[in-house]
């Protein structure tokens, strides 16, 4: 009886736990530069969304978990234009969709041009918008919805693709 | 805005916390900062301001240009999560009978659903009337970005961005572009309102919409989708429904600008359109004037290094005021500047204030003769920022 009690918490700590995403890390005005550095002459995804206020970022998220649960190496970062307060809203938002285990980030500042001029002068928050780093960390833009097409493609020409 | 008042009220409101029931299923609803302000200038010079504090509107007004407000009354009874961030702001009108209305949009637990809220006061702001909800369609969708403009003798209308129809295709499979403009109008000072009336649909879903009343009646502005995904301007008179296209900037984009128009009326039934694009044509922040059927070439505002955006403008008798918000790399900045001839010439743009911290949009207020901004921000609260307009026509 007790064995099985158990077995049933387990199992609702394991579905929880695969359900539902780790904390997003606050990001900042410095926080692009870390992320670089941690991608330090390796190709990477920057995908900024918004999980309040942006229905084309969920479907885009969508993409990107399906190609996640297939490309386990996906070097993808995923930045929030919300705020801390929200990181939950987030994390619930990621579990399902397959996106748990990606590297999180949240937009933490009153002013969040700043946060957007560190990242793009040019962007004024148009979502959702992906910039795609090669090895050298030159970068390709996309503002609007992501095509699974070009991704692919992206993936592959970096020898990213399964 | 006084805040000691705002504390004492708050303090002093014997309201009980409603017990709010945990459901897994729905969003979290984080308490974002409700700095978006809504304001008006009534017919005596008295400004009157709406304002989101603890999920209650308050309403209050000044006699003195803003020196002092009056204590607020909160509109509702019940709190509910009004929508006061970004584009999204309470809209607040004064008819020449001294009624009092405002409309919302209130944010529902499911993500991207809320509704179209109106109440009004028929006391000069010392009660209101218990808020209805105006879109009439019953379900639980999306409808949001709500505009407010009276006629002052009367009339009211409302118009809002619904996803009722986007909802309906889904249902039946089928694709369905953007979103829909509807309407409810009023001709009793909001004490009844007409059936809900569809405006258009495929239109933009994430950008505020704008209301003006003109000598043919109220004329909405928002952003459309023309073919798959460019999303440039359209105007339409709400009576005839008629829409045209307003802007040619040619913005192509799959996504959610979350920047929108706005749109005023003059003395002389000008329209006055300020706008946001990134389009092929033209990017950046614009104003243009539309009058007897001709209209002006796009004129650009503020400093594009600055993210100079979210322009608002008012207009009354020769007077027309914008204002818009830039971030200098160091502090928001709020900007104005004046035309007193109809949009015909204007002043330089001046930096009226600036803030360090989280901040709204500024609004501009006329009345024809004078001119005011109205800029909310965390730190500093609501300031009043007089514009020296000389002896305006």
């Amino acid at each position: 009886m007790i064995r099985r009690f158990l077995f049933g918490m387990m199992a609702v700590l394991l579905i929880a736990a695969s359900a539902s995403a780790a904390e997003p890390v606050p990001f900042t005005v410095n926080s692009l530069a870390k992320i670089k550095a941690q991608y330090a002459g390796r190709p990477f995804i920057l995908n900024l969304w918004s999980v309040n206020e942006c229905s084309y970022c969920i479907a885009e998220l969508t993409l990107l978990g399906k190609l996640a649960k297939k490309q386990k190496r996906l070097p993808l970062v995923l930045v929030a234009t919300d705020s801390p307060g929200f990181a939950p809203a987030m994390q619930k938002t990621l579990g399902p969709l397959g996106l748990a285990g990606v590297d999180s980030w949240v937009f933490d500042d009153p002013i969040p041009e700043r946060l957007r001029h560190a990242i793009d002068p040019s962007w004024y928050g148009e979502l959702p918008r992906t910039y795609l780093y090669d090895a050298r960390h030159q970068r390709e833009t996309i503002v609007g919805v992501l095509s699974e097409q070009r991704l692919r493609a992206w993936l592959k020409k970096h020898k990213l693709a399964n | 805005m006084n805040k000691d008042i705002f504390a004492l009220l708050l303090a002093a409101s014997l309201v009980p916390a409603a017990a709010v029931a945990m459901d897994h299923s729905v969003m979290p609803h984080p308490a974002k900062v409700a700095l978006a302000v809504g304001a008006t200038l009534d017919g005596n010079g008295r400004i009157w301001l709406a304002k989101v504090e603890n999920q209650q509107l308050w309403v209050s007004w000044s006699n003195d240009d803003g020196q002092r407000f009056s204590r607020p009354v909160a509109v509702a009874l019940e709190p509910e999560d009004i929508g006061a961030s970004a584009e999204n702001r309470p809209k607040i009108a004064v008819a020449q009978d001294g009624t009092v209305l405002l409309s919302w949009s209130q944010s529902l637990p499911k993500r991207f659903t809320g509704n179209i809220r109106f109440a009004r006061s028929i006391d000069g702001g010392r009660s209101f009337s218990v808020p209805i909800t105006l879109n009439d369609d019953g379900r639980i969708g999306s409808h949001s970005f709500d505009s407010l403009a009276i006629d002052g003798a009367g009339r009211v209308a409302v118009v809002w961005l619904d996803g009722r129809d986007r909802d309906a295709a889904r249902e039946k499979d089928a694709a369905f572009a953007g979103s829909s403009v509807y309407f409810a109008q009023s001709l009793d000072n909001g004490a009844h309102f007409s059936p809900n009336r569809k405006l258009t649909e495929h239109t933009c879903e994430c950008c505020r919409t704008s209301l003006a009343w003109t000598a043919e009646g109220p004329i909405a502005l928002w952003r459309n989708l023309y073919g798959t995904n460019t999303r440039d301007f359209a105007l339409a008179n709400l009576g005839t429904g008629k829409v045209r296209r307003a802007t040619d900037d040619e913005w192509q984009i799959d996504a959610c600008p979350h920047h929108g128009g706005g749109l005023a009326v003059d003395g002389h039934d000008a329209l006055h359109l300020v706008w946001f694009t990134q389009g092929k044509t033209r990017q950046g922040l614009f104003y243009k004037r539309i009058a007897g059927g001709r209209e002006s070439s796009p004129m650009a505002l503020g400093d594009p290094a600055a993210q100079a955006g979210h322009a608002t403008v008012a207009a009354a008798g020769s007077m027309v005021l914008i204002t818009w918000r830039e971030f200098d790399g160091r502090v928001y900045v709020a900007r104005a500047m004046h035309s007193t001839d109809g949009g015909a010439s204007w002043s330089a743009p001046l930096r009226l204030a600036e803030s360090g911290g989280a901040a709204d949009y500024p609004l501009p207020l006329t009345d024809g003769k004078q001119a005011l901004v109205v800029w909310n921000s965390a730190t500093e609260g609501v300031r009043i920022l007089p514009l020296d307009v000389g002896n305006a026509k």
